[in-house]
């Protein structure tokens, strides 16, 4: 998102006359371009998703921009599923106001733990796997 | 003047985003506080039951309850007119219910019905108006004192009650702010010089 964020402030900052060139760079069409150079965002909803495990995490993607935020198994992998939902959506609505973010974090029982890479099985890995 | 744009979840930003066009101050409601000194409510569309269930949970369901039944304008669009009405009648929603309309929900079908069309509406717009419908509601009866404003085949899609204005279609997205405009000058400014119910031209 952060990166994102930094393109399209540099598409922003471009003369008219450079969009054509950033247009081809980018391989994307120069309506496109034109309209993020005009309005600063893109012309479709952004929602975040994937590896979001915490209320903070999901207040963190609404401040840096985001439309909103899609959780799975950050939710149904935890300790309580119900009460992270709960405490995920309400920091969704109320991603800009410290005090409601820090009340529904307490009490989440455990979060969803990420599986490191070298602990996957050989078999498990679709870096061998092919397609 | 500020108008207040209840932003649990939904339209709120293009709403927003209206206001600022038409240089009225615009502040975001999610909490009961953020209701103190606002001289109207949009109450947007999106998803009406998420919107119900956060605000019974930090009490502005009845804070927004009691500021419309103190005559403070509002304006519910889609999701925000299910909101308003006192009767759904296809599904179990909670509704603020303060409004004398009986709605049908998603009453139009599933997304793929989703449709623009155009009409004129009556105070707003003699000229026919663009109205988007997303998964929109539509009114299947008003009770007495609701003023019938637009219908589409046959549906209610605009209706007016006192200080209350319920449209079943999204005014935020097309671009053209007469719906908005109406609000404000018609049902805002007018509410302010007159400090009685408002009345309609």
């Amino acid at each position: 998102m952060r990166m994102m964020n930094s393109e399209i402030r540099r598409i922003q900052g471009l003369e008219k006359a450079e969009l054509y060139h950033a247009a081809k760079e980018l391989q994307a069409p120069l309506h496109l371009v034109q309209y993020v150079h005009e309005h600063g965002k893109l012309p479709v909803v952004n929602f975040a998703a994937g590896g979001v495990a915490t209320p903070a995490d999901a207040a963190m993607m609404m401040q840096l921009g985001c439309d909103g935020v899609f959780v799975g198994s950050g939710i149904f992998k935890s300790g309580d599923p119900r009460k992270r939902a709960a405490a995920i959506v309400k920091a969704v609505t109320h991603y800009n106001d410290p005090k409601i973010l820090a009340e529904v974090s307490e009490d989440l029982g455990e979060p969803m733990v990420g599986i490191n890479v070298y602990s996957v099985k050989e078999e498990d890995k679709m870096a061998d796997r092919g397609y | 003047m500020i108008i207040g744009v209840l932003a649990i979840q939904g339209a709120f930003r293009e709403h927003m985003d209206v206001l600022y066009r038409l240089h009225v101050q615009g502040r975001l409601i999610k909490k009961v506080s953020d209701l103190e000194g606002i001289d109207g409510i949009i109450l947007p569309g999106g998803e009406s039951t998420a919107m119900a269930k956060q605000m019974k949970e930090n009490g502005l369901f009845e804070a927004l309850q009691s500021k419309i039944n103190q005559e403070c304008p509002v304006m519910g669009t889609c999701a925000g007119l299910i909101l308003l009405s006192k009767e759904i009648t296809n599904q179990p929603v909670s509704t603020l219910g303060v409004m004398d309309i009986r709605v049908k929900r998603n009453a139009y079908g599933r997304q793929l019905d989703s449709f623009a069309t155009i009409a004129p509406i009556k105070y707003i717009s003699e000229q026919p108006l663009e109205l988007v419908f997303i998964r929109a509601p539509y009114i299947e009866e008003v009770g007495k004192g609701v003023e019938v404003l637009c219908e589409v085949d046959g549906h209610i899609v605009v209706a007016l009650q006192n200080n209350m204005l319920a449209l079943a279609f999204h005014p935020e997205l097309t671009g053209i702010d007469a719906v908005h405009a109406y609000f404000i000058e018609h049902m805002i400014k007018k509410e302010r010089i007159d400090h009685g119910s408002i009345s309609h031209p």
